[in-house]
């Protein structure tokens, strides 16, 4: 990994404005950026709708190219692309998680799934789009599998957590499933036997120098052997594994606590992404964003990570969510309780 | 000082036959209470466990009319839930499993439902969070 010195800067590109409430999560569209398909993302807000938003190759510049509406009648808290960008997945307060595909443009809500008894606040897809987990306020995960014909049959409801279910997320080579919560636990679940007995494999908790208050997010580096959570804490905790055991598929192999970045938020850390190329990018309640790069120096708390930059007053008002893009840039996108989402670039001198 | 004797006691006798008193009368309401708890509650059981049999019966006759007519993980479910009904003590009330066994059955039921698309209820369903009207986030 190159070194991130000097002046980098996080650039604004564009501010984007559609959403008439907060917008609550972002999901770039991971089959673009690339091949000359121009880079696409969906937000989803307290509006009920959800936006899908794409750059024009010449201009460079955004636009909202569909508005996913009377589908979700209530918030619409989080959305996420299959592996292949053809099918769009958002989870509501309504309970409900839909399922839209992608027609040349088109969306189409071709699927709805009901089981969550009340607000749906998490959803992911495993690495081969062939199982969708979702999680919410009942304090369950539910596991369910795709089905010839756009079809979706639930394998498992997974209970443990005791409170809100804030995220799900699946690791991104191998079929294990994350979920953080409100009751400050991380959990790792598993399939443990021959076919559909997933199981709770591991708690990462206060114990193991977990977080101390609501987990809101997590993310993994690009090899899946490190994953960052965030929390309510004002911490971000890097976590790590054996790449070894994990990819031989001979039984589960534990996370541990490697360090935790404290001093560096003073609000309640809503998101967190790691970048392709190692930079975790946060967003916090006190309208920052901030990213971080691990560095050969230990630093005074002992983590093997520094703080790249921060950037004040991101937004108006709370960060929800940062994620990074897909392709050749470094693109940054960011959604916020202010109604707004912006696209910035991280550029470095030399680039200028 | 024997004349004195009962005078000391008083108290003491008044205690004692206020407590007997009011043992005896709360024996016989806290009787009729249990009763009635012990009706609401047996009553709220054998409901749902009834509403449940009653899905798995028809579901199953279903499956005896068109063997394919649910995907095979729904019918393990279907199976798993007349399981759990054939194993729950409904005579044995203090049973320590009673608990385990409604919670697995309330599971199986929602993803057995999920899975057909259907909501299936009945006035007094029970619902596991009752719904509070605070912020949501």
């Amino acid at each position: 990994m190159e070194s991130f010195e000097g002046n980098i800067e996080l650039r604004e590109i564009q501010r984007l404005e559609g959403h008439t409430d907060r917008v609550w999560s972002l999901a770039w569209n991971p089959a673009t950026g690339h091949a000359g398909i121009p880079l696409s993302f969906a937000s989803c807000s307290g509006d009920k709708t959800v936006r899908i938003w794409e750059q024009n190759l010449t201009s460079g510049l955004w636009n909202c190219k569909a508005v996913l509406e009377e589908t979700h009648t209530r918030t619409v808290r989080s959305c996420a692309w299959s592996p292949s960008g053809k099918l769009l997945a958002t989870a509501s307060f309504d309970a409900t998680t839909a399922i839209w595909e992608n027609v040349g443009g088109d969306f189409d809500c071709v699927s709805t799934l009901e089981g969550h008894e009340n607000e749906v606040k998490g959803v992911s897809w495993n690495a081969s789009g062939s199982l969708l987990a979702t999680c919410g306020r009942d304090k369950s995960v539910w596991i369910w599998e795709v089905q010839p014909g756009n079809e979706f049959e639930c394998v498992s409801v997974l209970q443990g957590h005791t409170q809100d279910v804030k995220m799900v997320q699946w690791h991104p080579t191998v079929d294990i499933l994350f979920s953080c919560s409100y009751d400050n636990n991380v959990k790792v679940w598993a399939d443990e036997g021959d076919s559909d007995d997933w199981q709770c494999v591991q708690t990462l908790g206060e114990p193991n120098n977990g977080h101390t208050s609501t987990v809101w997010a997590l993310s993994f580096n690009a090899r899946g052997d490190k994953m960052v959570t965030c929390s309510d804490d004002l911490t971000l905790k890097v976590w790590e594994t054996d790449n070894t055991v994990m990819q031989s598929g001979d039984g589960f192999a534990p996370w541990r606590h490697v360090c935790s970045l404290s001093g560096y938020h003073d609000r309640t850390i809503f998101s967190v992404h790691w970048s392709r190329e190692g930079i975790i990018a946060s967003g916090a309640a006190d309208d920052a964003i901030r990213l971080f790069v691990e560095s050969n120096e230990n630093s005074a708390d002992g983590s093997r990570y520094k703080l790249l930059l921060k950037k004040e007053k991101a937004h108006d008002m709370d960060v929800n969510s940062v994620q990074w893009s897909p392709g050749e840039k470094r693109l940054l996108a960011s959604a916020s309780d202010d109604g707004t989402i912006k696209v910035w670039e991280l550029v470095s001198p030399s680039q200028c | 000082m024997a004349l004195f004797d009962s005078t000391i006691n008083l108290e003491q006798t008044h205690y004692t036959e206020g407590y007997d008193e009011g043992h005896k009368d709360g024996q016989i309401a806290g009787k009729e209470e249990g009763r009635e708890v012990g009706l609401k509650t047996g009553f709220e059981v054998g409901e749902e466990l009834g509403f449940y049999k009653g899905c798995v019966d028809v579901w199953n006759s279903a499956i005896r009319v068109d063997p394919n007519c649910f995907s095979s993980r729904v019918k393990l479910g279907i199976k798993q839930m007349k399981e759990l009904l054939e194993k729950y003590p409904i005579m044995d009330p203090e049973n320590l499993q009673v608990q385990e066994i409604m919670d697995s059955l309330r599971l199986k039921f929602k993803m057995v439902c999920s899975s057909l698309h259907v909501r299936l209820e009945y006035d007094g369903y029970p619902k596991s969070s009752a719904d509070t009207h605070d912020i949501e986030f």
